[in-house]
């Protein structure tokens, strides 16, 4: 397992490499020249020389490969150089600001886990009763609502109109719940559907049946057997949903004024912040590669199939 | 099946239990959420901003964000209503007659919030910086045009320039780069570019608290000057979405809503409607306007754009999608701004009148086709806007709508604002939206940056058989000293432009405010980037 893992995170090189140099491409192949963004964001008007002044600032005047030599070797010791928006370097602000969007993308995993396993099991176990059609409607609402509306919802209601949690900002834990949940919500139905599924699926197989024969408590049945069983597609889903946190929390940010890295890269996005960019695509790369690391190690220790596999080989 | 009940059951009981516990932590966060108050005696204004104010370096631009700037640094002179120029941190100054030389006399009571004199040399010193990092504020031409600063006593500062240049007291009223860092607050090696010790500036407000990108934190400078901010502190919070804004106003977490774009327009009507709030808005700032390219395609004919003029229906536009907020335009700038009151003829709304010119100018109203041929080819106008800006698209549908009934065709093309501003830059558009500068850079600034082929400014009036005589009169005015000739300028440069239909003015920019009633003393001032939170008080 230990030599999986190395493997595994040695990979890590060849793709990081390959997604900063794609980045890096991409990035000067969009229209839109982060001097002039930087202009228009100090409401300077960029004239030639105003623009030029700027360029030559940000070493944007050099050859390309020169940029992104620099900027490889740099990064290698974790300078990732400074924000052409902040003029901040670039890894203090990530660092700054990355815990806030970890704390909030893991109340979201826990509020997730919380709700949509019970929610999925009893879906399953009660299929097409009352409960079960309610988690359906929850599904199809969460996928019909976009995340700011249930956001804006979630603050009128909870915030002002009952007054139970504050609106904005961070703070005391309580600033974490209706951001948390607006975030969680579309995962919640997604995983609820996926373990109602899988539930159904598993409760039909042979070993169930056989299970049962040994006289097996129906709740070991349903909690050895068939949950974990079961809960193999969730893993998987829980791997991508990880990264998805991370960097898709741009419109909760936004809403709950919660200040986190979205919101931070979406702007570094539109103002062609270079620096920035680059670092948060790698940072997500990684993230990425981590958390589907952890869905296999985790795959094989729910799955005896896969771990014998893999100490067999 | 009697296992499978049992079971179910023991599910169910830890179902209620998991559901009994996030109800009560909803409660136990709902009693959190109360705590944490400020003394009833302190009386805080609250107030928000879409980004984190930055480092608050007077020399430098963004992150820095200039109404922050502003409560803690000042001007040697201040922009007042009309465009006046009115003494601040200078009491007087006198001008030689060749318009080279300022001396001002600075104010002899003021002091830095550490304390420390605020005299010539400190003004020397912050001007020297400025002046060291040159290249950065190229943009501004009063910085090109400087060429000796000069303490001639401790109250009484020289400025010399290279050239006349009239706008000078205009460009020492902005913001920044040239408000007074307390010199105990330079950097060690003394270059303002790079960064700052803390922002110690001569303003009402000093810095106290900040947590970057949440919250800062501004209370009253003891050492002020003239009259103390009434509140004893002022919040600013980081809020960047607007219609969260509106919930946080609501729930009294924010007692002032203030500025262009701060909140929406349908958002501030409501408020309104509601009755219990205080609801402002400001003379013209700024303009809304949409250049009209006369160097392509259709656009090209002075006819076309005429029509153009006539065709769109600014009323409508004003009080459908600005929600009556804003004023309609009629000329590129509003008369309040200086030079402006020029006495131009609008352009009346008449569809009539707008399917004449393009029937003169050759563009038939063919049968059976929707949109109006000339030698075979489709009469359509690309207009270009920021696909993310809801007003800018809204101005796009407005456009397709009413130049469809005179027989124009009009395509949208929504981009990001990289692409939008290569587009400007290249002249690759046939309309495109802006605002102007607005106050206190107009008119100055605009009709200088008419001269920066950078600008769309430059490009839609590239094609005008007058454009070099027009660039003429912009450099003419902008070294003027002559205010009777000045005038005389400015009337020829903005009547020209009229008459060539190059803008299509669509309504005039506002600051609004909107505040709870026991809130007093909120104003506007000439400046639209200044927010006047000094005079504001809580009952």
């Amino acid at each position: 397992m230990f030599a999986y893992v190395v493997k595994r995170l040695l990979s890590l090189i060849p793709v990081l490499v390959g997604i900063s140099m794609i980045t890096f491409l991409i990035l000067r192949l969009t229209p839109g020249d982060p001097a002039e963004a930087y202009l228009r964001l100090s409401q300077i008007p960029p004239t030639e020389a105003a623009v030029a002044a700027v360029r030559e600032e940000l070493g944007l005047d050099r050859p390309l490969i020169v940029q992104y030599g620099d900027w490889l070797v740099k990064a290698l010791t974790l300078d990732f150089g400074k924000s052409y928006a902040t003029h901040r370097p670039v890894w203090d602000e990530m660092m700054f600001l990355l815990p806030a969007t970890v704390q909030l993308a893991g109340v979201s995993l826990v509020f997730t886990l919380v709700l949509s396993i019970p929610m999925g099991i009893f879906s399953a176990l009660y299929k097409d009763g009352w409960f079960d059609n309610f988690c359906r409607f929850i599904a199809f609402t969460s996928a019909a609502m976009p995340n700011f509306w249930l956001g804006f919802m979630l603050m009128y209601f909870f915030a002002l109109k009952l007054d139970l949690l504050p609106t904005l900002g961070r703070g005391s834990w309580a600033h974490f719940i209706l951001p948390a949940l607006t975030l969680s919500f579309s995962y919640i139905a997604t995983y609820v559907r996926l373990l109602r599924t899988s539930m159904l699926e598993n409760l039909e197989q042979p070993f169930v049946l056989y299970a049962r024969a040994r006289g097996l408590q129906e709740s070991l049945v349903i909690g050895r057997h068939v949950l974990k069983n079961a809960l193999l597609p969730l893993v998987t889903a829980l791997g991508m949903s990880i990264g998805h946190l991370l960097s898709g929390s741009v419109i909760v940010e936004s809403v709950f004024s919660w200040p986190g890295i979205g919101r931070f890269c979406v702007s570094a996005i539109l103002n062609r912040d270079y620096p920035v960019v680059q670092c948060f695509v790698l940072m997500m790369a990684v993230v990425f590669v981590i958390a589907n690391l952890f869905v296999d190690i985790a795959y094989a220790w729910l799955d005896p199939r896969i771990r014998l596999k893999g100490e067999s080989s | 099946m009697s296992e499978t009940t049992k079971a179910l059951n023991k599910c169910k009981r830890v179902a209620a239990v998991l559901i009994a516990g996030m109800l009560l932590v909803s409660l136990l966060a709902g009693c959190g959420s109360q705590s944490g108050q400020t003394p009833a005696t302190e009386k805080v204004l609250n107030f928000s901003w879409a980004k984190d104010i930055g480092s608050l370096n007077p020399h430098m631009y963004n992150p820095n964000q200039m109404f922050a700037q502003a409560l803690v640094y000042e001007s040697l002179v201040q922009y007042s209503d009309a465009g006046k120029i009115v003494p601040w941190l200078a009491e007087s100054w006198t001008i030689s007659p060749d318009g080279k030389e300022y001396i001002f006399k600075l104010r002899q009571d003021v002091k830095f919030s550490d304390g420390s004199a605020f005299n010539a040399a400190a003004v020397k010193k912050n001007f020297d910086a400025v002046l060291a990092n040159g290249k950065r504020h190229d943009w501004l031409a009063f910085i090109r045009q400087i060429q000796e600063t000069q303490v001639i006593d401790d109250h009484t500062f020289k400025l010399v320039l290279k050239d006349a240049y009239y706008p000078v007291l205009q460009e020492l009223a902005l913001i920044r780069p040239l408000r007074f860092l307390a010199p105990a607050a330079f950097p060690d090696n003394g270059n303002t570019g790079k960064g700052i010790k803390q922002p110690v500036g001569t303003g009402p407000w000093v810095l106290s608290e900040y947590k970057q990108g949440e919250v800062a934190v501004f209370v009253r400078n003891e050492h002020y000057w003239g009259p103390k901010p009434k509140v004893d502190k002022l919040v600013i919070k980081i809020i960047p979405d607007s219609e969260s804004r509106v919930v946080a106003f609501e729930k009294q977490e924010l007692n002032l809503l203030y500025g262009n774009g701060s909140i929406s327009l349908d958002a501030f009507k409501q408020l309104q409607a509601a009755g219990q709030y205080e609801t402002k808005l400001s003379e013209p700032l700024a303009t809304r306007v949409l250049a009209i390219n006369s160097n392509k395609g259709a656009t090209k004919e002075l006819k076309v754009r005429q029509a153009l003029q006539h065709a769109v229906n600014k009323d409508a536009f004003v009080k459908g999608v600005l929600f009556g907020t804003e004023h309609k335009a009629d000329t590129l700038l509003a008369t309040n701004f200086p030079y402006c009151n020029l006495g131009l003829t609008p352009y009346e709304y008449s569809e009539d009148k707008a399917r004449a010119l393009l029937d003169e100018a050759g563009w038939k109203v063919v049968p059976g086709r929707d949109f109006r041929e000339k030698d075979g080819q489709t009469l359509e106008l690309e207009f270009c806007y920021e696909s993310t800006n809801a007003i800018q698209k809204s101005v796009g549908e407005v456009l397709q709508g009413d130049l469809k009934k005179v027989g124009i065709k009009v395509k949208l093309t929504g981009e990001e604002q990289g692409s939008i501003d290569q587009r400007q830059k290249d002249g690759n558009f046939n309309i495109i939206y802006g605002d102007t500068w607005g106050a206190p850079y107009d008119p100055h600034s605009l009709v200088g940056s008419m001269r920066e082929p950078a600008h769309a400014d430059y490009q839609a009036q590239l094609g005008l058989p007058m454009k070099a005589e027009l660039d003429k009169l912009a450099s003419a005015v902008l070294v003027s000293t002559d205010e009777t000739k000045r005038q005389e300028l400015y009337r020829q440069i903005f009547t020209t432009l009229h008459e060539q239909a190059v803008y299509l003015p669509l309504s005039y920019l506002a600051n609004l405010a909107v505040y709870p009633k026991n809130l007093s003393g909120v104003a506007f001032m000439g400046s639209q980037y200044e927010i006047p939170f000094g005079t504001i008080d809580i009952q």
